[in-house]
């Protein structure tokens, strides 16, 4: 195994992971995600990606293995210190924009600010300034019931964006999204993280997306790949050569 | 045997609130054959049996009630991803929560009939044999078919509303639009464009109703401008559902739901009761206020010192009620307003917009409680007064209906966090702690007390004073 270089950010050694219902999550990765990079995690559906992330960022404990972040292990924490972790310095983003229904739009994105004891004026600046900069600004006083779907999965964008994390984690941000929103989200996304120098590590199943990314981690079955060839499936399967007593 | 199946393999705290069903049940059906048993007794005041007969739709109501809460919060009858495929649909979920309430609700009854029986002296061989053998006639043969439509007053009232309750209904509201006359005065929907002669080429002689023909171009023109008016432009539409899940069901609008079932059925059984928009505040509120004090005056009025609960007072204690539970939901949502105003931080801003949000939901049993409780705080407060004391029927029916009350406003709680759970994961994901969580939801219960206690005392202690004085 290489030695990690000095500017990772993240690393991880050796993970393994098996779900509580004994299924296999992940055997054996190792990766680092250097600062300021956008690494997409990619693979297809039951690779193994959302588990990754959610190993790195401690949302819940490796079984083997290690986790490292900023030279300080991760999966020898505690779950209240690794909740401190990631609500200080890491950022989340789900597949469906869970937002707080009762809280307006600007209100959900200051809501981590809010959390980690910022005042309520910062915290309202900041969530206004991203806000504006994802072109949802006019809509900071509405409801989150009030907007589409790709607006609220911006929202959620801007709301993991505007504390600053150092790194964030974006579990197939564009997966219900029709292609012009998710270029659109994508866009503004990798944008942001770059001005900003936020490292991402973003989880997709989609080449076009992992093309924006600077490097990929190829993930099947819970291992780390180099290439994804699947065998081709012959014609015939299913058709004509369909016998159970094979 | 479906309804039979999941019943059994349920969790303890779903097992304790059927429990606290068929004990509610058992209770009123004890009274309910324990009025049976004074009319045996006294076969000439057939109008002393009847009142007591009446005093039981108290105890009934609440236990309904119970029912009707329980079987919202049951999981077992809650929509799950992909049971719709299987054929476990709305219209099925609604058949099995109807029998588990009808199960409950029987088992409360012969549970009743036992106790009645035994306490009569029918079944010996256990303590307190025929202990109250004078009072519920004892010696005189029980008519069972008094006895049985006795005892199947409940499980029926209680099945049929949950099913009434619980009944699949179309998650795309009912679309209300003032009559409009078609050409020439036909009926019909005016959608399509007037293009008939010169008013209507060129849009002339439109100027006036631009507003009104543009609407009617855009939801002729496009469909998809239609399919999507339920998602975005119509919130009471929304205001029906359930705040947690909202995601999911507005999404059908707008982009491909992953699978169709969760979307169709989701919002069904589990809206909340008079829905209204999260931000505006349920109308209840100066109706409510009308009828307290409406109430409150007529009890004045009467205000003699009367031996027995004059017609007046009945009347106006009932008023009061209403009132209350009327007024509840509007107070609860002002109780929310005045949390969360002026510079909130995330505790107060959490708890208060929660709390306005769930005021329809948590008001009106949190209503009912204030009522159950005013009035028992005013009765005991007459009673101190006159040589009348609490018999041990009255205890009973007076046990029930607190006993239902509270247990509703805790289920109801519970349903409240079980339609929160995915808000709740998410916050936590975003790193919210747990004690913040446990805070806000601290301040919420604090906040309904303070306004809620005195107010129970206040018109508790109002409603007491005309008679005591």
């Amino acid at each position: 195994m290489e030695a990690p270089p000095d500017n990772d950010v993240l690393w991880a050694r050796s993970l393994h992971f098996t779900h509580r219902d004994g299924s296999p999550g992940l055997t054996g990765i190792s990766l680092g995600v250097r600062e300021g990079e956008i690494l997409a995690v990619s693979g297809p559906r039951g690779s193994g990606k959302t588990t990754l992330l959610r190993c790195l960022s401690g949302l819940v404990p490796v079984r083997s293995g290690e986790v490292w972040f900023n030279s300080a292990p991760v999966h020898t924490l505690g779950p209240m210190a690794r909740e401190r972790l990631r609500r200080d310095r890491f950022g989340w983003i789900d597949p469906e924009p869970v937002l707080v229904p009762e809280l307006n739009v600007w209100e959900n994105a200051a809501l981590p600010l809010m959390l980690r004891g910022a005042g309520r004026r910062r915290s309202k600046a900041a969530a206004l300034e991203w806000l504006e900069r994802l072109d949802i600004g006019d809509k900071a006083r509405s409801r989150p019931r009030a907007l589409r779907h790709a607006e609220r999965q911006r929202v959620a964008i801007a709301r993991a964006l505007a504390p600053g994390p150092t790194v964030l984690f974006a579990d197939e941000p564009t997966a219900p999204l029709h292609r012009a929103d998710r270029t659109h989200v994508l866009r503004t996304l990798t944008s942001a993280a770059r001005s900003h120098g936020i490292t991402v590590v973003l989880a997709t199943h989609d080449p076009d997306t992992a093309a924006l990314a600077d490097r990929t981690v190829a993930l099947l079955d819970g291992r780390r790949v180099h290439t994804v060839q699947l065998p081709d499936t012959p014609d015939t399967e299913g058709r004509a050569a369909c016998s159970l007593s094979v | 045997m479906l309804a039979l199946r999941l019943t059994r393999a349920a969790r303890p705290a779903v097992q304790l609130r059927r429990l606290l069903v068929a004990a509610a049940a058992a209770g009123t059906g004890f009274l309910l054959l324990s009025c049976l048993g004074y009319a045996l007794k006294h076969p000439q005041a057939a109008g002393s049996a009847a009142l007591r007969l009446s005093w039981c739709a108290g105890p009934l109501a609440a236990t309904v009630y119970l029912a009707l809460a329980v079987a919202r919060t049951d999981p077992a009858t809650r929509p799950r991803t992909g049971m719709s495929a299987v054929g476990l649909g709305p219209a099925r979920l609604m058949a099995v929560s109807a029998l588990t309430t009808a199960l409950s609700c029987t088992l409360g009854s012969m549970l009743a009939l036992l106790v009645f029986l035994h306490l009569r002296g029918d079944l010996s061989g256990l303590p307190f044999d025929g202990a109250a053998a004078d009072f519920l006639a004892a010696g005189l043969p029980l008519p069972a078919p008094a006895v049985l439509t006795l005892l199947a007053v409940l499980p029926a009232t209680a099945t049929t509303t949950v099913a009434v309750a619980l009944r699949p209904k179309d998650p795309r509201p009912l679309r209300r639009e003032p009559r409009r006359f078609g050409r020439f005065g036909a009926t019909g929907g005016a959608s399509a464009r007037e293009s008939f002669g010169a008013y209507g080429r060129f849009g002339a002689r439109s100027g006036g109703r631009t507003g009104r023909n543009t609407a009617a171009v855009g939801q002729a023109g496009s469909p998809a401008a239609e399919g999507a008016l339920p998602a975005a432009g119509d919130p009471p539409a929304a205001g029906g559902r359930v705040p947690g899940a909202a995601a999911v069901p507005e999404r059908d609008g707008t982009s491909p739901a992953p699978d169709g079932t969760t979307a169709a059925d989701s919002p069904a059984p589990d809206a909340a009761p008079a829905g209204t928009r999260p931000g505006t505040a349920p109308a209840g509120l100066p109706w409510g206020i009308a009828l307290v004090t409406a109430g409150l005056a007529v009890q004045a009025y009467a205000g003699r010192p009367v031996p027995v609960p004059a017609p007046a007072v009945l009347l106006g204690w009932l008023l009061t009620g209403t009132g209350l539970v009327l007024a509840a939901p509007g107070l609860t949502h002002l109780c929310g307003r005045l949390l969360q105003t002026s510079r909130p931080g995330a505790l107060r801003l959490l708890s208060g917009r929660v709390l306005m949000t769930e005021a329809a939901r948590i008001g009106r049993p949190l209503g009912v409680v204030c009522a159950v409780a005013s009035t028992g705080y005013a009765l005991t407060a007459l009673d101190d007064g006159s040589s009348r004391t609490f018999g041990p029927l009255s205890a009973l029916a007076a046990l029930v209906v607190a006993g239902c009350t509270v247990a509703t406003l805790l289920t109801v709680a519970v349903e409240a966090r079980q339609c929160r759970a995915d808000t709740t994961a998410a916050l936590l994901r975003l790193g919210a702690t747990a004690t913040l969580l446990r805070g806000a939801a601290a301040l919420r219960a604090v906040a309904l007390l303070v306004l809620f206690g005195p107010l129970t005392v206040a018109v508790a202690a109002l409603s007491a004073l005309p008679q005591a004085g």
